[in-house]
């Protein structure tokens, strides 16, 4: 990834001077990042665990922990939070989603926090079909085609879905401090992908109200909301990068790739939700191929 | 407002048209709006900067529909636009 970090010593969060101009919050409202500017660049702060000063270009990271604050924690968070965000100051079009390679086929699943991105991703990877992204998925227009981009090789899971679908033997990176979420590492027991693929289907993940798994075509409209709702962005007043995100997104949206995935969530049912992404994905390829 | 008014779009607000729709950004809010094929088509029209009498009859010609209820519509539209901040009255 064309970003530069580097991890330096520990130092107290210094009081900040100013209002952030962006966070994020739980959904209980408990803080998890400030965006605040520092210069021409940027700071991001991660109450209580690590400091991150972006350059204004977004090639350049240094992280600072928080005081007893470990390594892996701060790598934890630069990987899955700040590379995707100095990778959209570079004009990288990020999205919050995770992807597997279908027949080498780019299939992507993006929803919200708690919709299942990367259980399911973890369950195609478990079972033989390699991922490309947990989160932080990267596009890239590669001769008149959009890429898929593979991702550091990890997935990310709550201990339940660790349970349920991955054997005691997959290799677990070191426990970091703010989740109890694992970070699994790529290997025999979680099959990766790491050439691009190009990006043939996108499903958007529901609330799981479906009884079945139920997948369903979207507008190019709807689809273009829901590719803002989901983007990484590090600057959201940035009206220049703003406008040449808005217009990536949509000239994605001229893909017919673009549906609606509900299913029940019981871990004992993904393998036909697998079977059903499968049979479409396929269906969908053969179709453009003939 | 009547249909002498004229609408400008707040430099906060940008829109592209996706297929036969039209989603609008509003930047100032980070919210979100999509506009139905008609809608899209009056937005369309309305950000040329004509007044929203010249709007009606433009889509007089291209709708079956009467001018009573055509312009009742155009004003509907205009003033939930302008309400949510998404176009300014001139």
């Amino acid at each position: 990834m064309n970003v530069h970090y580097t991890e330096l010593a520990e130092r107290p969060l210094a009081p900040v001077h100013g209002a952030p101009f962006h966070q994020w919050a739980f959904p209980d409202g408990t803080l998890w990042t400030q965006f605040l500017r520092q210069g021409a660049g940027y700071l991001l702060r991660f109450p209580d665990l690590a400091d991150f000063e972006v350059s204004a270009d977004g090639r350049t990271v240094q992280g600072f922990p928080a005081p007893g604050v470990t390594s892996p924690t701060v790598e934890h968070l630069y990987l899955n939070q700040v590379l995707p965000l100095a990778l959209s100051r570079q004009g990288k079009l990020v999205l919050h989603g995770s992807a597997v390679d279908i027949g080498g086929q780019g299939v992507a699943f993006l929803g919200e926090s708690g919709r299942g991105k990367s259980t399911l991703a973890a369950s195609f990877a478990t079972e033989g079909t390699r991922f490309l992204t947990d989160d932080g998925l990267l596009l890239e227009w590669v001769d008149g085609h959009c890429m898929i981009v593979p991702s550091h090789p990890s997935i990310r899971l709550w201990e339940d879905s660790q349970e349920a679908l991955v054997s005691d033997s997959a290799t677990v990176a070191p426990a970091v401090s703010f989740t109890t979420k694992s970070r699994l590492l790529a290997g025999p027991e979680i099959a990766f992908c790491q050439e691009a693929r190009p990006l043939q289907c996108v499903f958007f993940l529901g609330e799981g109200e479906s009884e079945a798994p139920t997948i369903e075509a979207l507008r190019p409209a709807q689809a273009l909301i829901e590719l803002v709702k989901h983007s990484f962005l590090l600057d959201i007043e940035a009206r220049d990068i703003l406008m040449r995100h808005f217009d990536d997104l949509t000239r994605l949206t001229e893909l017919p790739i673009y549906f609606s995935l509900d299913y029940p969530r019981d871990y004992r049912g993904l393998p036909t939700v697998r079977k059903a992404i499968v049979e479409h994905v396929m269906k969908k390829y053969v179709n453009i191929a003939t | 407002m009547n249909l002498s008014a004229k609408v400008s779009i707040p430099t906060q607000v940008m829109a592209r048209t996706v297929g036969d729709e039209t989603v609008i950004l509003d930047l100032a809010s980070g919210t979100y709006y999509g506009l139905d094929p008609v809608g899209a088509r009056m937005w369309q029209l309305m950000s040329e900067g004509q007044p929203l009498t010249a709007v009606c009859d433009t889509l007089l010609d291209e709708y079956e529909v009467t001018r009573e209820a055509l312009e009742g519509d155009i004003l509907r539209l205009t003033e939930e636009l302008r309400a949510k901040g998404l176009v300014s009255l001139a």
